[in-house]
């Protein structure tokens, strides 16, 4: 099999303080991402999961280390579009319908007109949006915002997509239902996925790999393969082994927020 | 309540505040004050405009001469606030440089303004405009401004994030997002215009709806002078109106949440 498509060597980012010693927010992080593989993070609140995101993405630099994509060094990359970032807020222009949304990113790389138009649809299908291609967001539940949100992230062909906590403002039940879908539409695109969430279940359910942050300043702490089948339904969550796993995660992360000093310093 | 029942009660509410302030009003000139040269009641208002507009057309003359006034001040005022806002937002540097004359022309009594206008530009429609123009920029300039100013710092991580480039960012996020600023500082900009041209037809001019309302009141014409104030007050109206549907136009994702 090829090289990794994503890897973080000794990657740090800090952000400098006048008059004292720099802040830091992750350090020393060395991850390496295979094709299609769907990795989820998880760790405690401030542990600077965002921010590694953002600096994978380009949008922040980092203070060190390497971002290696495809084995090059990610600013040697002639464009970092290489990344579809779906955000936490659904992010969506709301003077834009939902096709006009998901253009956005293909307008970015210049790329308009009736061809483009035909991509954003196909991705609003993908993601179940036929017919509403002309919907403005308010139009919209939020359930479907995050569909929209997917759609023009995965619309630019991404190398690698990153998803921060994407589900975290939905109610529990679009939730449930939010990650099926994406377990679907994973198995359909083939796409490698960065995920980010507080939930350990949806951490489970969904990946093949989940990473435990430690607390700021953040460094991997321990890494969980999740041999379970697939594909997988909500059932899975009942089994033994997921429950098994769900465990053993709960219980690095709260050793984290107790070293930080407990949940009052969250 | 349903939506229909609700949009009813609305209507009947309208109506019945425009109803009710007429009918006082006739009766506080009928009954109460019973001075004509002080109040008159609505019905001599209304039979004053019939002859101005219909028999006599004296109107007309008035009306054309002040939205001509109008319009140039309003349309220069836009057509400088809209792109300084802009520029004043985006550079720091056009921003501390313009700012101590900004505050100074907006905070002081424009009304001050009028005689050192009418000095300059003479009493013709330069003066006039150009007070106009001094009533109508402030608003729409530090609406466009602000407008840009707040546009949500997601949208702007978005842009970065696909990679748009900075005119794709002013285009497709910075300006869409600040047109409903826009468009309520160009609101306020209307009253304010429509202020400017009576106080620049108070000093010096012939004609004009100022002018109207001003020799109205010196010669005691008290219908006439009523009936200035009420084509005032008409412009006004049919201009937020014109900018309502030019909102809705701009802005259909802005949905029902507007109310009317
Ligand atoms: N630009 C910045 N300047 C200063 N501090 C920052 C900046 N960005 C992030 N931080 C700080 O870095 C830390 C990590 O932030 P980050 O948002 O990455 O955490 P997170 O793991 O995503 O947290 P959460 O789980 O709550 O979303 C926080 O303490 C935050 O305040
Ligand atoms: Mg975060």
């Amino acid at each position: 099999m090829a090289g990794p498509v994503l890897e973080l060597r000794n990657l740090n980012k800090e952000i400098p303080r006048p008059g004292k010693e720099p802040f830091q927010i992750f350090n020393n992080l060395n991850l390496s991402v295979r094709e299609g593989e769907f990795v989820s993070i998880v760790g405690p609140s401030g542990c600077g999961k965002t921010t590694m995101l953002r600096v994978v993405n380009g949008l922040m630099p980092h203070s060190g280390g390497e971002i290696l994509l495809d084995g090059k060094a990610a600013d040697q990359v002639s464009d970092q579009l290489l990344m579809g970032f779906v955000f936490q807020g659904a992010s969506l222009l709301p003077w834009r319908t939902s096709l006009k949304n998901v253009l956005l990113g293909l307008e970015g790389r210049g790329n308009n007109g009736q061809e483009a138009e035909q991509i954003a649809k196909k991705f609003l299908d993908l993601v179940g949006l036929n017919g509403f291609e002309n919907h403005y967001p308010h139009e919209l539940s939020g359930g479907m915002q995050q569909r929209v949100n997917l759609a023009r992230a995965l619309a630019v062909n991404p190398r690698i997509l990153l998803m921060d906590e994407p589900f975290a403002a939905l109610d529990a039940q679009t939730r449930s239902f939010m990650q099926l879908e994406l377990l679907r539409i994973w198995a359909e695109t083939k796409k490698t996925v960065i995920f980010v969430t507080h939930m350990i279940a949806e951490a489970v359910l969904l990946s093949d790999r989940v990473i435990v942050f430690s607390h700021r300043p953040g460094t991997i702490k321990s890494e969980f393969d999740i041999p379970l089948p697939r594909p997988r339904d909500m059932d899975i969550r009942s089994d033994p082994q997921f429950l098994h796993l769900e465990n053993q995660i709960w219980k690095q992360i709260e050793q984290e927020v107790k070293a930080a000093g407990g949940f009052a310093q969250l | 309540m349903t939506e229909e029942q609700r949009n009813l009660v609305s209507i009947l509410l309208r109506v019945g505040s425009v109803l009710t302030g007429l009918l006082g009003w006739h009766y506080l000139a009928v009954a109460v004050i019973k001075d004509p040269g002080i109040l008159v009641s609505p019905v001599e208002v209304v039979s004053k405009a019939y002859e101005m507009m219909v028999t006599t057309g004296e109107l007309y003359p008035h009306l054309f001469a002040s939205s001509i006034i109008f319009f140039y001040g309003f349309v220069l005022a836009v057509l400088v606030g809209v792109p300084l806002g802009f520029v004043m937002a985006l550079s720091p540097l056009v921003r501390d440089y313009v700012n101590p004359w900004m505050t100074t022309l907006y905070t002081a009594p424009r009304i001050a303004f009028a005689p050192i206008l009418l000095l300059w530009f003479g009493i013709g429609a330069g003066s006039k405009v150009a007070i106009v123009f001094l009533g109508c920029v402030f608003p729409v300039l530090i609406n466009s401004y602000y407008g840009m100013r707040v546009v949500n710092r997601e949208y702007v991580e978005l842009a970065r994030s696909y990679r748009l480039d900075r005119w794709a960012l002013f285009g497709k996020i910075l300006l869409p997002a600040s047109v409903p600023f826009i468009l309520a500082g160009v609101r306020l900009a209307i009253g304010r215009g429509l202020t400017g041209v009576a106080i620049a037809e108070w000093f010096g001019a012939t004609e004009g709806l100022g002018y109207l309302i001003f020799f109205a009141g010196q010669t005691l014409n008290v219908p006439t002078l009523f009936v200035g104030v009420a084509v005032f007050a008409a412009l006004g109206i049919i201009g937020f109106e014109i900018v309502r549907r030019v909102e809705k136009f701009a802005t259909p994702w802005r949905g029902q949440t507007q109310g009317s």
